[in-house]
């Protein structure tokens, strides 16, 4: 295991808290982000927009565009003059978020925000997300903390409707259509008679926070970030978490593991066993009839180098159904939940990876060319940085990839394990294709 | 026209830079217009030289969106390998104590982990108001390390993104050496950033390149478009700069002049035959090419004769209604309106934003100077808070201004349909634009635009761009 505190010098994976609270802002539909920063902060918002499939004729982004006169003075009469102009907008909630320099220099974003409630017609939620504050997984944990605080109401609210579940953080999550992942999620729970009153965030009606003290079970999909919002619903509202400690479900082991708890908790023991015999049927049946390169995959040495939530659950898939041999786990992240939960899946597997926690750009390149695996489940960064290691394989899985993908594809469950496969195959089939010829045609 | 519904300002580009350098028509709240910050700009000009690592002294999240969207796209498509983007990573306690100290051990890292020619420091919000004193830092690496160490104050709220050009661009004079031994038949292309031309297809500059070697001279480099730390460093023994876009390349041009007497060739963008002639002329005569030049033109006006032909027929009697101000850009708008009027044609400019304006004055001026002052409308749209909604109206907007003319064509973005013929100056197989392979892309598309002048929007893009 390496220990990369000590480093000086990042290259980044990850983006700031700012990106990640703008993230989890732009999952709720209809509402203004404003963040109130320079003009640079504002390619961070464009780019979370992007991240939540936000629509440009619903949901809007606005920005204070802070210059040096602002940093001198303080930008709080830029803030609320921004606020008393996005009235014309019409939008039911406006999210403030804040950048380093308003932060540093003092601007009670929160005070300005309290100020301008009387004098406009929607809601202010400010989030102090500065990007010094950390990562964007960080940025993600604080935007629900102050979603939770501001948009939920005390939980006297009455009874909880039965098999009503809270789904935490399924934007933190490095399928770049992770979409997918939280649609069979759903479907999942639909199935087994449950029914979703909010997710946080996505697709998110203003109107569903004030459904949040009433659920019975929250699911966080994500091990990146979202434990210390189910912790507060936990604390506030009595909302239990559950599959708190399993992976993910991708693969067969942790599928049928998330399942068959979901099926308990739900009282629906049977469904959730359907769900998994026919699953599984359905997995083996497509890759008998399809075809799985098996020649690919058996005793490959493998590397992994992605985010806790598609990383870890991975790990097993690979080696388990895929006869992977894991010889090294890069996480982009590391917190200490996800911690334990990968240390405690290499112990069960009998697997003794180099493991990578909070890896930069540095770090995973130099723990790839030492391990030199034959292939790397990873992204686009990876396909580039291993050029000139001898890597023969680079399975572009999580973001950024460089392809684009208009639907979303789903990592979870069983079709999405055949997603993995597909994306393995055509990616190891692509390193075969010819770059050249090797004479011209006549014609 | 007078449609003050509509109409934001209509007069002439003289009147609108009179307006703007009053301080009016600028919007600052909204972020329909929000072009990257000072940092950002500053990061591509230096992303354009190998083998040079950024140690940018700021949080994550400024890092991992300039390597994304210059690092990767470097990789993707103009054929550079990856190389690194670092930072600081500074977080609360570096902001409240400083951070000084971790920037010094980062530059040592960086220099010992990736043997980098050349290691610049950028300073971001974060370490710009805290006062890291980012130049002294630099100064006492580069007594430590084997590469060269400089720094730029780039925190985004000091400049605007034109400022983050120009200052990148003042720093790396510090890696230049007196002029000595003049190279002669040699010039360097200033201006360029981000990193080398795309790989698969063929851009402005390599028009350029090939134009100057038609003449018999030869590059020293382009700055920064995939230059090295040696072409930099000998740059100002050059016999002359020429720029590849009169706007990007005019400040580093003028300080060279001034530090190392590098005569600059003040042209405007080769749009065009006349402005072709006079960007290779710039460069022939003070290289005593003239000769070689004027035949290497008459070739390839020979060459050309048959799209000068289209383009005339196509251009001539007409208004030309010129919108790509937001891109491929502003100054590029003004030129193509120059080379419409060439034609015979009667350009307009459309939504010439005034924010830009603001930006580019002393380009602007220049160009009216040499007699540029065309005639631009700005509509209500531009100024619409909110992307899509300046999107949306703006599309109306412009479909009335084409409306009003005679024999209009609409030369700009694929966003807009105003039901006259129509190019769509952005496809990547439009380029170059520039020079003499310019002429025949450019009749290409205008003959397309003739021919498909009656074919209607779709209903998928009508849904999508403006939402009805």
């Amino acid at each position: 295991m390496i220990n990369t505190a000590s480093q000086k010098c990042h290259d980044p994976y990850l983006r700031c808290a700012l990106y990640g609270a703008a993230q989890t802002a732009l999952g709720v539909n209809g509402c203004c982000v404003l963040s109130h920063s320079p003009q640079g902060c504002f390619q961070l918002v464009d780019a979370a927009f992007g991240w939540q499939n936000a629509d440009y004729t619903e949901t809007l982004t606005l920005c204070t565009k802070l210059c040096e006169d602002e940093i001198v003075h303080g930008g709080e009469d830029v803030l609320a003059r921004t606020i008393l102009e996005a009235q014309e907008l019409h939008a039911p909630i406006m999210f403030v978020i804040t950048a380093c320099g308003p932060e540093i220099v003092g601007d009670d974003i929160v005070a300005v925000c309290e100020d301008m409630r009387s004098q406009v017609s929607f809601q202010i939620v400010p989030m102090l997300c500065a990007g010094f504050r950390g990562d964007q997984n960080r940025g993600i944990d604080i935007a629900l903390d102050a979603m939770l605080k501001q948009l939920v109401a005390s939980g006297d609210g009455g009874r909880r409707p039965p098999r009503s579940v809270c789904l935490v953080a399924p934007h933190a999550n490095a399928n770049p259509t992770w979409m997918g992942d939280l649609n069979w999620v759903k479907t999942v729970l639909a199935q087994m008679g449950a029914t979703v009153l909010v997710t946080l965030t996505h697709d998110t009606a203003l109107a569903d926070f004030r459904k949040v003290p009433l659920v019975e079970g929250c699911l966080v999909l994500s091990h990146d970030a979202g434990q210390a919002a189910a912790d507060e619903l936990a604390g506030c509202y009595g909302i239990e978490q559950w599959c708190r400690g399993l992976p993910l479900p991708v693969g067969f082991t942790n599928t049928r593991a998330w399942l068959s708890e979901l099926g308990q908790r739900l009282g629906a023991e049977d469904v959730a066993q359907g769900m998994i015999a026919r699953g599984e049927a359905m997995v083996v049946e497509t890759c008998r009839r399809k075809g799985l390169e098996q020649s690919a995959m058996h005793r490959a040495p493998a590397a992994i180098v992605a985010d806790a939530t598609v990383g870890i659950p991975l790990l097993r898939f690979i080696a388990e159904d895929l006869e992977m041999i894991p010889e090294l786990v890069c996480l982009r992240s590391g917190q200490a939940p996800a911690r334990a939960m990968l240390e405690s899946e290499v112990a069960d597997l009998g697997l003794h990876p180099k493991v990578v926690f909070d890896a930069d750009v540095y770090q995973s390149k130099m723990a790839l060319a030492e391990v030199k695996p034959e292939m790397v489940l990873g992204s686009n960064v990876e396909r580039h940085a291993v050029e000139a290691l001898g890597i023969p394989f680079v399975f572009q899985l999580v973001n950024p990839i460089s392809r684009w993908r208009m639907i979303d594809r789903e990592y979870f469950g069983y079709r999405g394990m055949l997603n993995l496969i597909e994306d393995i195959q055509n990616d190891w089939l692509n390193r075969y294709r010819s770059k050249h010829r090797r004479y011209k045609a006549r014609w | 026209m007078r449609d003050d519904a509509r109409i934001a300002f209509h007069g002439t580009l003289q009147q609108l830079v009179a307006k703007v350098e009053r301080g009016e028509m600028v919007p600052k709240l909204q972020a329909s217009h929000a072009p990257p910050c000072k940092f950002w700009t500053a990061f591509q000009v230096i992303n354009g030289i190998r083998h040079m690592v950024p140690v940018i002294h700021g949080p994550k999240g400024c890092t991992y969106s300039v390597a994304s969207a210059y690092k990767m796209r470097g990789c993707e498509y103009r054929g550079v390998p990856l190389e690194p983007t670092t930072c600081t990573a500074q977080n609360e306690t570096d902001v409240v104590y400083g951070g000084e100290g971790k920037l010094l051990e980062a530059v040592k890292e960086a220099d010992q982990r990736y043997r980098p020619d050349l290691i610049v420091i950028l300073s971001c919000c974060c370490s710009g108001i805290t006062g890291d004193d980012v130049e002294t830092v630099a100064q006492t690496a580069a007594r430590e390390v084997n590469a060269r160490v400089l720094a730029i104050r780039s925190e985004g709220f000091g400049g605007d993104f034109r400022s983050g050009y120009e200052d990148a661009f003042k720093v790396l004079m510090g890696l230049m050496e007196p002029r000595r031994e003049v190279m002669k038949g040699t010039i360097n292309i200033i201006g360029a950033r981000e990193g080398p031309t795309y790989t698969e297809w063929v851009q402005d500059l390599n028009e350029l390149e090939r134009l100057v070697q038609a003449i018999g001279a030869r590059v020293n480099g382009v700055l920064c478009g995939g230059c090295t730390v040696e072409q930099i460093r000998k740059a100002p023994s050059a016999e002359m700069n020429a720029s590849w876009c009169y706007d990007w390349g005019q400040k580093l041009g003028d300080l060279m002049e001034q530090r190392f007497g590098l005569p600059y060739a003040r042209t405007g963008q080769p749009y065009g035959p006349a402005a072709t002639e006079e960007w290779i002329m710039g460069v022939a005569t003070p290289l005593g090419l003239a000769e070689q030049a004027r035949e290497v033109i008459r070739h390839e006006l020979a060459a050309v004769s048959g799209e000068l032909d289209t383009l005339r027929r196509s251009f001539d009697g007409r208004t030309a209604l010129i919108e790509i101000s937001e891109f491929p850009g502003p100054i590029r708008a003004l030129s193509l309106a120059s080379m419409a009027e060439e034609f015979g044609a009667h350009p307009v400019v459309i939504n010439l934003h005034p924010y830009t304006v603001r930006e580019r004055l002393p380009s602007i001026k220049f160009l009216l100077e040499r007699g540029q002052n065309p005639e631009v409308i700005l509509t209500r749209g531009i100024f619409a808070l909110g992307s899509f909604n300046a999107s949306a109206s703006t599309q109306e907007d412009v479909a009335v201004i084409a409306a009003e003319y005679e024999r209009a064509i609409y030369i700009g973005s694929p966003l807009r349909q105003p039901g006259v013929p129509q190019v769509n100056m952005t496809t990547i197989t439009g380029y170059p634009q520039y020079g003499y392979q310019g002429i025949r892309n450019m009749a290409g598309l205008i003959e397309s635009s003739m021919q498909h002048a009656g074919r209607p929007r779709s209903r998928l893009f009508r849904k999508v761009l403006y939402g009805d």
